[in-house]
């Protein structure tokens, strides 16, 4: 796939790079999110399969990449956009997925060198997926305002990998168990929360993220 | 004299305490008082009187002729003169220091208001009048003493040729109690005798005091002057304590602005640096990793890769802790991290160091800051091919100024390059310029176009 990448940091710009060309992707590279923005909305400009980037970055050093993808998803809602952020920043994420969480990723930046996890990552929003880093999940399972007592702690397992955007599959891979026991635990949640069943993980993830009040730091 | 007894208890014990009065006659007070009646009656009596009639006689004469008003300012100083023969004649006879009148005031500079000011000199004047005064006072005090030592005198010796006699006479009731009075009398002279004489001194002192001494107005304006110069003192010190809270308030905020400055770039070295080097290195090493089956040579390749990254990120963090503190100021002191420095900086840096072991670690920290950014400048910006620092320990000559505290370590940098530095808010300089500046410290950086930078930072050893 045709991947661009916006990265101020020379040294990991070059190593992702470098790690995606090993893996037969095509990479175009940014330093900064500005020249990113310039590249893809330049007229005629090819949109990419995906699009990489760092939350901070020169010149200000605060949130110009965040705000740049926020921009391109804003004029290109289906452009899968990877975001990697150096700390969890729950504030980030809902600004983030505040429009949709189709082909949306938030990670911690150093899960990057956990390659393969990466590299799933990078597969999945590419195919249209949510992926949300785990830190960021236990974040707002640890401030949701709803009682999660009546979840066993093998369901609020579960409920964590959902809402992180992995399929019943991932997860059953994860927790080493077969694929019918997650979808119990699946239907038990839903129904413990009240939330309608729906076999679709992308929209899935919507409505768990909805509930857990992920955007609830913008109301 | 520098008794601290009341003059009373001093010249007249026998009017002011019971067990004076009973030894009144014995008392050494009263011949003190005595002798000092005579001799000041008879000074008095010539000296005084003279100064008197000089004094009238000239005052008599300025209405008629104008020599009066030559004569008078110089009568005036005799009396002036006779007055400080007589308190220092007190002084030596009674042991009481009547303090001494106000000099005269500086000479006008117009001859007329001269001699005004010789012509109306109070202190003078006072002094014609006490001389006035004393003569009478001591006339009338000496005649009582006198007369009635006389008349004890002449009893003693009436009563013994009485009884020598054989009692010859009419031996009458009333002559017997004539003869007891007589007795009485010839008893109780010699106390009053000694009243006369100590109460005359007392007075006399008293007459001194008021006339020869200081007037009440020449007091109050001198208690007065002094009120003045202790309020302004404690104006002026005020003031100073003010000006200091001002600047400890200025040094405090800069002191923690320097700090948290330091922390942010900490942080940011540490982001931009070693954390994104491991991230980077674990890519590095996930990409081996996954190419170590299918492709051997190119994962070698990104393991050399990956190696090179640790030895470049050990680098980095070495750089980055020394900057936060070198352990080599800790280890070895200021001299050698001084000479780390200068074997560190591109530029030939020349250092000369002397006495530092005075200097206290904080002190010592700070000239290690301010030399290593001083050095890295000079690298950077100056564009000079040589730089000299010198750090030495100066003490100040012994003084009563508490603003000239102790020594202070003083740290120089100059180097020969395109000079222009300055202290940008934000920039290592500036920051340096607070840490400096909250150790009480001074900074001082000169730096003309094309003229080299020289940059002089004073701290206190005992910061």
């Amino acid at each position: 796939m045709r991947i661009v990448i916006a990265e101020d940091s020379v040294l990991l710009l070059d190593g992702l790079t470098r790690l995606l060309q090993a893996e037969g992707h095509a990479v175009t590279g940014h330093r900064t999110a500005e020249e990113m923005v310039a590249a893809l909305t330049a007229p005629g400009a090819a949109l990419p399969d995906l699009l990489v980037t760092d939350v901070r970055m020169p010149p200000s050093h605060t949130d110009e990449g965040l705000r740049a993808a926020v921009h391109l998803r804003s004029l290109h809602p289906d452009l899968p956009v990877l975001v990697l952020s150096q700390y969890v920043e729950q504030r980030y994420a809902a600004e983030l997925f505040a429009r949709g969480t189709r082909g949306l990723g938030y990670v911690l930046k150093d899960r990057v060198a956990d390659v393969d996890e990466f590299l799933d990552a990078v597969e999945r929003v590419e195919g249209g997926g949510t992926v949300l880093d785990p830190d960021v999940v236990s974040q707002v399972l640890a401030r949701s305002r709803h009682d999660l007592a009546d979840l066993t702690p093998r369901e609020r397992e579960v409920l964590a990998l959902m809402a992180e955007g992995r399929s019943n599959a991932a997860i059953a891979d994860r927790l080493v168990v077969g694929p019918a026991a997650v979808e119990k635990h699946v239907t038990n949640i839903l129904s413990k929360l009240g939330l309608p069943p729906d076999a679709d993980a992308h929209r899935r993830v919507l409505v768990v993220l909805r509930w857990l009040d992920l955007n609830g730091d913008l109301r | 004299m520098t008794t601290t007894e009341p003059v009373g208890h001093r010249v007249a014990p026998a009017l002011t305490t019971h067990p004076g009065f009973f030894r009144a006659p014995f008392a050494a007070a009263t011949y003190r008082g005595v002798a000092q009646l005579a001799v000041g009656w008879t000074w008095a009596l010539t000296a005084g009187l003279l100064v008197v009639i000089a004094v009238v006689t000239a005052a008599a004469m300025v209405p008629v002729l104008g020599l009066g008003l030559v004569l008078l300012p110089a009568t005036l100083a005799l009396a002036r003169a006779y007055g400080d023969v007589e308190r220092a004649r007190l002084a030596a006879q009674t042991g009481v220091v009547v303090p001494a009148p106000a000099r005269r005031r500086p000479a006008q500079r117009r001859w007329t208001a001269r001699l005004w000011a010789a012509s109306t000199d109070p202190v003078g004047w006072r002094a014609t009048a006490y001389a006035a005064v004393v003569l009478v006072l001591t006339s009338v005090y000496l005649a009582f003493v006198v007369a009635l030592a006389a008349g004890a005198v002449g009893g003693v010796v009436l009563a013994v040729r009485f009884l020598l006699d054989g009692g010859t006479g009419d031996a009458s009731t009333a002559g017997a109690l004539l003869l007891l009075l007589g007795a009485l009398a010839v008893v109780a002279a010699p106390w009053f005798a000694a009243f006369c004489a100590q109460a005359g001194t007392l007075t006399t002192l008293r007459l001194a005091r008021a006339l020869l001494g200081p007037s009440a107005a020449a007091e109050a304006r001198a208690a007065q002057a002094v009120a003045e110069s202790e309020a302004r003192v404690a104006e002026s010190a005020a003031a100073a304590a003010a000006r200091r809270a001002d600047v400890l308030t200025e040094t405090r905020a800069a002191a923690l602005e320097a700090a948290d400055t330091e922390r942010r770039r900490i942080e940011r070295d540490l982001h931009d640096g070693a954390q994104q080097r491991l991230v980077a290195l674990g890519v590095t090493l996930g990409t081996a990793r996954r190419a170590a089956e299918r492709d051997p040579a190119a994962a070698v390749a990104a393991l050399e890769h990956a190696h090179g990254e640790v030895k470049e990120t050990l680098a980095e963090l070495r750089d980055l802790v020394r900057g936060i503190h070198p352990a080599v100021l800790s280890d070895r002191g200021l001299d050698a991290a001084l000479s780390a420095l200068a074997a560190r900086s591109p530029v030939l840096v020349r250092v000369e160091t002397s006495g530092l072991e005075a200097a206290g670690t904080t002190a010592q920290a700070a000239a290690y800051f301010v030399v290593a950014e001083a050095l890295t400048n000079v690298a950077k910006h100056a564009g000079a091919s040589r730089a000299h620092v010198r750090a030495d320990v100066v003490v100040p000559e012994a003084s009563d100024d508490p603003a000239v505290a102790g020594p202070t370590l003083r740290v120089e940098v100059t180097d020969d390059g395109r000079g222009g530095a300055g202290t940008a808010p934000g920039g290592g300089l500036a920051g340096l310029r607070g840490r400096v500046a909250a150790l009480d410290g001074t900074f001082d950086l000169t730096s003309p176009a094309d003229a080299g930078t020289r940059l002089t930072v004073e701290l206190p050893c005992a910061s």
